[in-house]
């Protein structure tokens, strides 16, 4: 059905596209879930103590780099394939 | 669902963490053992009590001063940890602090009794609990069996009908009997609320345990000590609190061996304040455990509320020793230094 219809570079170039979606995509709602706990505690530290503010902002952007990882391996996906 | 309640836990926490990092240390009781009571209260409004001790230090000064910035410092702080918390964590935090209800009704009706002016009553009370300040105060001005006849409907309502018939120390002690029941018989189905009731009944037990010895120490007979039982307790059930309480000072200390309170105390002379102390050591200490084992409940919060109180009994004690010249081992051993 596919063959009929695509070629098989398109095809390629379409998974290579969702793929690199999801790897944006899931890594970011882990980052999400992950900075939701270290979010509200820099919130809470930040509101007792102004100086936490440096400090809570850094902790709070660590499961950031996860995202990061996800932009990587989209730009491999889509430099490659796309 | 489950980030959302974490989260909610992560905020209080870190704020009560925060508030924790200023309480005094050792070391500043240490420095504040050396000081006169004018430089006690000099020191205080470099600290958080600050804003309490400008708000009456022009109406008051000595030690009444001291117990009334206290009292409200400690009743604010309370407030604040309650405002600032949501969720599963504010329903217990609220319940634990329903405590303050009792201890406010009693200072009311005990000073009703005495005769004492309404603005004293006033001052000591920490409006922390359910009844807010307006509605204490209106209850300052009313007569015992109105106050009374007001609480009915709440918990403590059977307990204060025995006003009258009974002592008061016997009606204080059920109203902490019905606050406590209340609480160890709460539907446990959260691992959050499970941990808050064992934090209750490991209270219970140490509140038994000194009341056990403490009545030991004073002669009390076993009938009266096992109606100041207080049901509920962690390791040390109601029966067991029964056989100790039959037995001597002596017996006793032997056979705490095994509880998880005695393991931090280990052993203990007759002299009152030791007990109240060590107990209270080991209280905290195994408070801090369970507090750094489960960092994300209502533990650390718990842990912090205790630890403020400990703080504001401890510089009670020291203004009122330094005040009326007591030697500073004496008031040392009074007080809870970690």
């Amino acid at each position: 059905m596919v063959d009929a219809l695509i070629s098989d570079e398109a095809f390629i170039k379409g998974c290579a596209a969702v793929g690199a979606g999801l790897a944006v995509g899931l890594a970011g709602i882990g980052a999400g879930a992950g900075e939701s706990g270290i979010g509200a505690a820099a919130v809470g530290a930040i509101a007792e103590d102004r100086g936490f503010l440096g400090l809570g902002l850094l902790f709070t952007v660590i499961p950031e780099t996860i995202v990061i990882f996800g932009l990587v391996i989209s730009f491999i996906l889509m430099f490659a394939y796309g | 669902m489950i980030s959302r309640t974490k989260a909610a836990y992560a905020y209080i926490v870190a704020r009560t963490k925060v508030m924790k990092s200023r309480l005094l240390k050792a070391e500043d009781f240490r420095k504040l053992l050396n000081m006169s009571f004018d430089e006690i209260i000099r020191f205080l409004e470099e600290t958080e009590y600050r804003k309490e001790i400008d708000e009456v230090g022009y109406k008051y000064s000595g030690p009444r001063l001291l117990d009334y910035a206290l009292a409200s410092n400690l009743a604010r702080t309370y407030r604040k940890i309650l405002q600032v918390s949501f969720g599963e964590a504010k329903d217990l935090i609220r319940e634990y602090l329903k405590r303050w209800d009792i201890w406010n009704i009693i200072n009311i009706i005990r000073g009703k009794n005495a005769g004492v002016q309404p603005e004293i009553i006033e001052e000591t009370l920490v409006p922390a609990g359910e009844f807010g300040e307006e509605y204490l105060k209106s209850l300052i001005v009313k007569e015992v069996e109105e106050i009374v006849k007001e609480m009915e409907g709440t918990a403590y309502y059977e307990a204060l009908s025995k006003i009258g018939s009974a002592p008061m120390n016997v009606v204080e002690d059920e109203m902490y009997k019905a606050y406590y029941r209340r609480i160890v018989e709460m539907p446990a189905r959260e691992f959050e609320t499970k941990l808050f009731v064992n934090f209750i009944k490991m209270e219970i037990d140490i509140r038994n345990i000194k009341t056990i010895l403490r009545l030991k120490i004073e002669g009390s007979s076993t009938e009266e000590i096992l109606e100041r039982i207080i049901p509920g307790g962690y390791e040390l059930t109601e029966d067991e609190a029964r056989k100790l309480a039959a037995m001597s000072f002596e017996e006793i200390t032997k056979s705490l061996e095994g509880y998880w309170f005695w393991r931090e105390v280990e052993s203990i002379t007759e002299e009152l304040s030791e007990v109240e102390v060590n107990f209270d050591k080991a209280w905290i200490s195994a408070i801090a455990k369970r507090a750094s084992n489960y960092p994300l409940s209502v533990l650390p919060v718990l842990q912090y509320m205790v630890l403020k109180k400990v703080e504001v009994d401890n510089l009670r004690i020291l203004g009122w020793g330094k005040y009326y010249g007591l030697p500073n081992e004496e008031i040392e051993k009074q007080m809870v230094i970690l």
